[in-house]
């Protein structure tokens, strides 16, 4: 149950995560095209694209926590028994998750105070993409949660 | 407490902790020790280090490396190198290294380079008679060009870091690349050609023609995107995204290999990569915040100064330290945590920060192909099935050709800086 429902989140947060990419590629291109086909450009469209990676940063983050894709050192663990490895995953992922807990419940205050400034551009209230900082945390923070009750679930040697 | 800030960064990282929550966990460990009014910080810090234009080159880049692989440009850039440099003894060693050369000149990233060059060469020279650590071992440590030879994802990493040029620094590469390449395939002459017989016969003018032709917009990649950004035409982030767009051209219509499917695929990963590299990126902001906090940049800029080296004596020392540093910890990371805490000494001491990005680089890329956390390594391993120490015996040899380039650099800074000061003084 919570390894399927950790698939199709991950399978979706994929999905968005690629038309973001997608997206990031398409205005980029286009603002080129428009500067020397036609000497003009889209007012904004840098922002967005600037916002839209924001969104794919963070959300991307968060996957990787969910597909154990992090940049890490793997010299000790490697090394340690199976309780040994599973006790170290957990602290791990506590402490990834206890991060992330922080940085989300502080960003509210944050954002409550300077998200409603408008972006220079486009004028797009701010918290637009300060939110991206919340939710991709948050979701690394189910993330977590999931994988600390997974690991605790498994039995030695599965 | 600030030596409580670096040990609970290194027994993180030591403890398996992904590397950017060890930097995230150490500050906020930082914080609530020292003073817990600075936690309003750490979302602003996360934010600042993801909400960057010139950053946003960096997912476009490792696109472009992924559209390229699944467009199978490989086969038609060892077609080509096959073309040059099959026919002289120790050929397919050549090959690998010419390769990996054009090759760097257009993915940027050596990991993909190590991927697709050797899945296709590894298996073809052990069938020639190399034994396969020597042929995994050179697929490794030419790889390293990669990340030298422009376009660089590491280099684009340092720019932005650095505020430098990302042009100036794409330029800073190109001769240190070609010199490691040149010093690769004089080691492969050298040390790999007991028992090679010559791998290919003198091919036809037609055929070689006919092949010339078929690599020639495959190896105008490079020269789109480098010179998009060298003389003015688009910024990095653009010049990235008009390299996707050349490659997913090249993908649809000249090989036909690339779909949608796959080119999703490409959009997919290059996401989960660029994610991985910028949660460091956003992490590492508010740890190096820390550390201007507390004053250690100027601390060891005096303390490194005052050793009295002098710059290339300085260079040398911060060269070795480079070395060191990329054996365990991978490039993006130690980019993010030298380069603030060595460029204000170097300032101090009037080096180029073009010449310290090109040296940071290239330092590091050799860190790519050593144990334990050679990322090169541990790709040319699950390729050749060998385990990482055998490959990393047969790829020491030609790593020496990095080291060398390295040391030669520092004490001759316009092996780098001579292209960047002609063409964008």
């Amino acid at each position: 149950m919570l390894e399927q429902f950790e698939r199709h989140l991950t399978r979706a947060l994929e999905g968005v995560l690629a038309a973001g990419m997608l997206g990031i590629f398409g205005i980029i291109v286009i603002l080129v095209a428009m500067r020397y086909g036609f000497q003009t450009g889209l007012v904004g469209a840098n922002e967005l694209a600037t916002v839209a990676f924001v969104y794919v940063s963070s959300l991307g983050a968060a996957v990787a926590v969910g597909k154990d894709e992090h940049i890490r050192v793997d010299l000790i663990s490697g090394r340690l028994s199976h309780r040994g490895r599973k006790t170290l995953r957990i602290i791990s992922l506590t402490l990834v998750g206890l991060l992330n807990l922080v940085v989300a419940a502080y960003s509210m205050s944050w954002i409550a105070t300077t998200g409603y400034t408008p972006l220079p551009a486009s004028q797009l209230p701010r918290y637009l993409a300060q939110a991206s900082v919340p939710l991709g945390c948050f979701l690394a923070l189910v993330y977590c949660c999931a994988k600390i009750l997974a690991t605790l679930r498994k039995e030695p040697g599965s | 407490m600030i030596v409580l800030l670096l040990a609970g960064l290194l027994v993180l990282i030591g403890a398996g902790v992904p590397i950017a929550y060890s930097l995230g966990v150490s500050v906020l460990l930082y914080i609530v020790l020292s003073d817990p009014h600075l936690i309003f910080v750490l979302p602003l810090q996360v934010f600042a280090g993801f909400h960057s234009y010139a950053l946003m080159s960096l997912p476009l880049f490792i696109l472009m490396g992924q559209v390229m692989n699944s467009a199978q440009i490989t086969s038609r850039l060892i077609d080509f190198s096959m073309l040059l440099a099959g026919r002289f003894r120790s050929g397919l060693g050549l090959v690998n290294v010419l390769a990996s050369m054009l090759f760097g000149g257009i993915s940027g990233s050596s990991a993909s380079d190590t991927a697709s060059i050797g899945s296709v060469l590894i298996p073809e020279m052990e069938k020639r008679g190399y034994r396969k650590e020597v042929a995994a071992g050179i697929t490794v440590a030419s790889s390293t060009m990669g990340m030298v030879i422009p376009p660089s994802i590491p280099m684009v990493l340092y720019a932005v870091v650095a505020h430098q040029s990302v042009g100036k620094l794409f330029l800073g590469g190109v001769f240190p690349g070609i010199l490691v390449g040149l010093m690769q395939m004089g080691l492969v002459q050298a040390l790999a050609r007991t028992g090679i017989s010559r791998e290919a016969r003198r091919p036809t003018l037609a055929s070689a023609l006919d092949r010339t032709l078929r690599s020639i917009p495959v190896l105008l990649m490079p020269v789109v995107v480098v010179g998009s950004v060298v003389f003015g035409i688009a910024t990095a982030t653009e010049s990235a995204a008009l390299g996707v767009l050349y490659a997913a051209l090249a993908g649809f219509l000249l090989t036909r290999a690339l779909g949608i499917k796959s080119f999703w695929e490409c959009l997919r990963s290059s996401t989960l990569t660029s994610a991985k590299i910028m949660i460091v990126i956003a992490l590492s902001q508010a740890y190096i915040w820390i550390l201007a906090l507390e004053r250690i940049p100027e601390a060891l800029a005096e303390m490194i100064v005052g050793l009295g080296l002098g710059a290339t004596g300085t260079l040398l020392l911060i060269d070795l330290i480079i070395l060191c540093a990329g054996t365990i910890i991978d490039v993006s990371p130690a980019i993010l945590l030298l380069t603030p805490v060595f460029a204000p000494a170097l300032q101090e001491l009037g080096v180029s920060p073009i010449l310290f990005g090109v040296l940071l680089v290239s330092g590091l890329a050799v860190g790519a192909c050593t144990p334990p956390v050679g990322t090169c390594l541990n790709v040319g391993a699950a390729i050749a099935n060998l385990d990482i120490g055998t490959i990393f015996r047969g790829a020491a040899p030609f790593l020496a050709a990095n080291a060398a380039t390295l040391f030669l650099a520092t004490v001759f800074p316009q092996i780098a800086l001579w292209l960047p000061e002609r063409l964008m003084p």
